[in-house]
């Protein structure tokens, strides 16, 4: 029984179903089952808005236009030419979804205030032409005589069968959000939307995650608007006003975020809200924005979140039995014939007028352990981030087992066995370890919506991915903290946990960006025979490091960068005795950790 | 002639458009933050118009340094209630808080102004001068002064003094310039109440014209967020110029087909510049940081 209420969704869902089922009988009058109707229909959009908002982390601005697309699409066909709510109800969800489509595509790969403002912008479009089309949308009159929901050739009556069925229609719009999102695809979402820079890492497309997310939005929208044009039986151009954006953001947000419990029971509360605080009169919408404010300060997380919390304080999460670990291969993907697995030639790119990388030549061949070595500010990371993609270079090229990559997206170079680790902690704190690494199976299983749609009950792809990620663990002598949250580890077992997530990749290079950095020297030590046995059993490295007594022993050929340029390249031994690299080093600041 | 005309509006237009462009970006520069009441900021002001012209009924000129003042107050309460309680959270926490802010400032206003549109006094009184076939609003004319007249304030502000300086240190670098014994959370108060006065300058400007009402805001902040994702991302001359070709665009289309149609054909425009040339016409100002 405490397991039961301790972990997932089951409480808030329990506790909603006894309040809904309560509800009518304590309030049985025509008016509060119009309430419930509505709040039905608000729960359905913004369990959809949680989809882009909640879980993919982008400001959609377009939900509410979404809505009332889906109402005059379905008031049309069905008052205008009489369709039937079979046929109208499918193409009230499809014209809002093309519509998004169309919009989507060219903003998708842009940061996510871009997505605000072209969100934005058809919203304000769509109402103009809503009340100046007179011909088509009756102008600011609106449409009336929409003819009820009919199921199988029978009408619904008002009341309580409508509220049933609009209730249906949000529980199976629940199940379908909640289903999609409990495995692999959902923790996607969650890296996604929290670091996205190391999703894409993974090989994570975060523009096919949000075009799925934004185009499941628009359904959700649709569906709800068409419920709301027949249960209303009049529509006038105030669906597709921002107040119901408003609304739906604040119902969201005021729930919790990313949760789906969270938007069916902000829509219950904020659709009662103006009944409620019947003072307020007109200016109900003054209490919705005080409250998302309020909410937005005081408990990001929303209700859901805060009930999460009580629970997790008063019932504290037994931790389940970690997966069996399955097995997997540690090493390196099958050789390619190339000779030279990463050639980088002349690769130069600036910021300002600063220079940060000046023709950098070099390459490293399969199997090989390499260190990159150089002072703070020469280029390092700035290498790193050019060679994984997130910084285009101004010129040179970069040839990746045998193909040009200098053009290639940064997920696909992933995808490609191009893995990277980042100087600062890139993993979720809510996330545990074994799910953190689960993700970087995501892009190896192929998980996408289709996937996530046809998976059973048991999560095929997500299981898979945990044993593999618990052999990872067990490999970097870490199994223990398998089901500990990210947040809660200390620093340096994070550092090896975000080390076997890029092992889940099963990488042809493994590229480090610091991965001794701030570890005692015992723990450093005991990292380095963790690389020493990869690089034995075939993995090529690129280590990336301060830390010289760290590096020396393990590096079987090193390289030096300053000011952007190569300098040194050589044995370590060389490099340590090298007049340029001691240069580099002595001229600005101490050689960290000494010469040898 | 007709079309010299139009241009003559459109410029007077899109210098009330620049006012908006511009304190959207001073905030933007300062806190990397999307200030979505930018337009209800606009709106406020135009209301402030018209509430203190019913109480001393000078020309709009005579109001407009009071009309700033109110609305640097406003900025200031602003900024307590929407940016400096979520500064450490993520970008988006202030975008709602401020569509929160939004939401209440159109709703306040339409509880105490109501829902129809009002009108403010023109700036020196309503005239129009005949040139050959053209005739020219005094307003137009006094609208595109006043406008231009603020923002080389602002620039000069911004260029000259010791205090823009720490304001463009602020919004260039938060870090370095607290280090630097810069008071940064002044800085920043004071952007936005730079920020509310330029919008509540822009509603004073509008409201005689084109009036105000409480949802005026929802239209002017697409325009000047298109100004400023047009003219790059973090640009301020970049946001000025867009906002000129915006209303010039808005208004010569309007004029020869409808206000729906050019508004969906500047959208249209915009989504073929986010698509072809994604840090703005003019290239983006802010980098993003890895």
């Amino acid at each position: 029984m405490r397991g039961w209420l301790s972990t997932g969704i089951r409480l808030p869902l329990a506790a909603l179903a006894v309040a809904l089922a309560a509800y009518p009988l304590i309030l049985g009058n025509p008016y509060s089952f119009r309430l419930a109707t509505l709040a039905g229909i608000y729960a359905l959009l913004a369990i959809g808005y949680q989809l882009i908002f909640g879980y993919a982390g982008a400001l959609s601005l377009a939900q509410g236009c979404f809505f009332g697309i889906g109402a005059y699409v379905s008031a049309l066909l069905a008052s205008r030419l009489g369709w039937s709510f079979a046929w109208s109800f499918p193409l009230s969800l499809a014209a809002p979804v093309a519509l998004a489509a169309l919009v989507a595509l060219p903003v998708l790969r842009l940061e996510s205030h871009y997505l605000a403002l072209a969100t934005l912008g058809v919203a304000q479009v769509a109402l103009l032409a809503a009340v100046n089309w007179q011909g088509l949308t009756g102008g600011a009159n609106g449409i009336a005589g929409i003819p009820a929901i009919a199921l199988f050739g029978a009408r619904v009556p008002d009341g309580w069968p409508l509220m049933l069925v609009v209730w249906l229609f949000a529980a199976a719009g629940a199940f379908l959000a909640w289903h999609l999102m409990r495995g692999l695809y959902g923790r996607m979402f969650h890296l996604m939307r929290e670091n996205d820079i190391a999703a894409t890492a993974l090989g994570i497309d975060r523009a096919r995650l949000r075009l799925a997310a934004f185009l499941l939005s628009a359904l959700y929208a649709g569906a709800a608007g068409a419920l709301y044009a027949h249960s209303e039986g009049v529509i006038s151009p105030g669906v597709l006003e921002f107040p119901v954006m408003v609304a739906c953001l604040a119902m969201a947000v005021i729930g919790g975020s990313a949760r789906v419990s969270g938007a069916i029971l902000g829509a219950v509360l904020l659709v009662h809200l103006p009944e409620w605080f019947r003072v307020l009169d007109q200016s109900y919408l003054i209490a919705y924005g005080a409250a998302l404010l309020a909410v937005i300060i005081v408990a990001p997380w929303g209700l859901i979140g805060a009930v999460e919390r009580l629970r997790a304080r008063l019932l504290p999460e037994l931790l389940p039995e970690p997966p069996a670990p399955r097995m997997t291969t540690l090493r390196a993907r099958a050789g390619n014939a190339a000779a030279r697995l990463l050639e980088v030639e002349g690769l130069a790119i600036a910021f300002g007028g600063l220079k940060a990388l000046d023709g950098v030549t070099f390459s490293v061949r399969p199997g090989e352990l390499v260190g990159l070595i150089g002072p703070n500010g020469s280029g390092k990371t700035t290498l790193v981030n050019v060679v994984s993609g997130l910084y285009r270079p101004s010129a040179g090229r970069i040839r990746f087992a045998g193909q040009d990559i200098t053009e290639t997206a940064p997920y696909r170079r992933a995808r490609l066995g191009l893995a990277r680790s980042f100087q600062s902690t890139s993993l979720v704190a809510e996330m545990t370890a074994l799910d953190s690494v689960a993700l970087g199976r995501a892009a190896l299983e192929g998980t996408g919506l289709a996937s996530a749609l046809a998976s059973g009950w048991r999560c095929a792809h997500l299981a898979r991915a945990r044993g593999h990620a618990m052999a990872l663990l067990d490999a970097l002598g870490i199994a223990a903290f398998a089901e500990r949250r990210c947040g809660e580890l200390p620093h340096g077992i994070t550092r090896r946990v975000e080390i076997a997530r890029a092992l889940a990749l099963e990488p042809r290079l493994l590229i480090l960006d610091e991965p001794a950095a701030g570890l005692s020297a015992g723990e450093a030590a005991d990292l380095r025979q963790h690389l020493q046995r990869l690089a034995q059993g075939g993995l090529t490295l690129l280590v990336i490091e301060h830390n010289m007594p760290f590096l020396m022993p393990l590096a079987e050929r090193m390289i030096c960068l300053d000011d952007g340029r190569l300098i040194a390249e050589g044995k370590p031994a060389e490099i340590r005795g090298h007049p340029r690299v001691i240069e580099a080093y002595l001229g600005r600041a101490a050689w960290a950790g000494g010469p040898g | 002639m007709e079309l010299l005309q139009l241009i003559i509006d459109g410029v007077s237009l899109g210098a009330a458009y620049a006012l908006v462009a511009l304190g959207f970006v001073l905030v933007l520069n300062a806190t990397g933050a999307v200030n979505f009441a930018a337009g209800d900021l606009v709106m406020a002001g135009g209301f402030a118009a018209v509430a203190l012209a019913e109480a001393f009924p000078l020309p709009g000129l005579a109001l407009l340094p009071l009309v700033l003042l109110l609305m640097a107050a406003l900025g200031l309460v602003f900024s307590l209630l929407a940016y400096f309680p979520l500064m450490r959270r993520p970008p988006t926490a202030v975008f709602i808080s401020t569509i929160a802010l939004g939401v209440i400032l159109q709703n306040a206003a339409n509880a105490i102004f109501g829902a129809a549109p009002r009108k403010a006094p023109a700036l020196l009184g309503e005239h129009l001068y005949h040139l050959g076939g053209l005739s020219i609003g005094r307003q137009s004319l006094a609208i595109v002064a006043v406008a231009a007249a603020l923002v080389l304030a602002q620039h000069l502000l911004f260029a000259r003094t010791q205090l823009g300086r720490s304001l463009r240190a602020t919004a260039q670098d938060r870090e370095t310039a607290e280090a630097l014994g810069i008071p940064t959370v002044r800085m920043i108060a004071l952007t936005f109440m730079l920020a509310a006065a330029l919008a509540g300058a822009a509603g004073l400007l509008l409201a005689n014209r084109y009036f105000v009402e409480p949802t005026r805001g929802n239209e002017l902040i697409v325009s000047a967020y298109m100004a400023v994702v047009i003219g790059g991302w973090g640009s301020l001359p970049g946001a000025v110029l867009a906002a000129l070709l915006i209303a010039l665009f808005q208004v010569i289309v309007s004029a020869y087909a409808s206000y729906t149609t050019a508004t969906a054909l500047l959208y249209a425009v915009l989504l073929a510049v986010l698509l072809l040339r994604p840090k703005g016409l003019f290239g983006e100002a802010i980098g993003r940081r890895v």
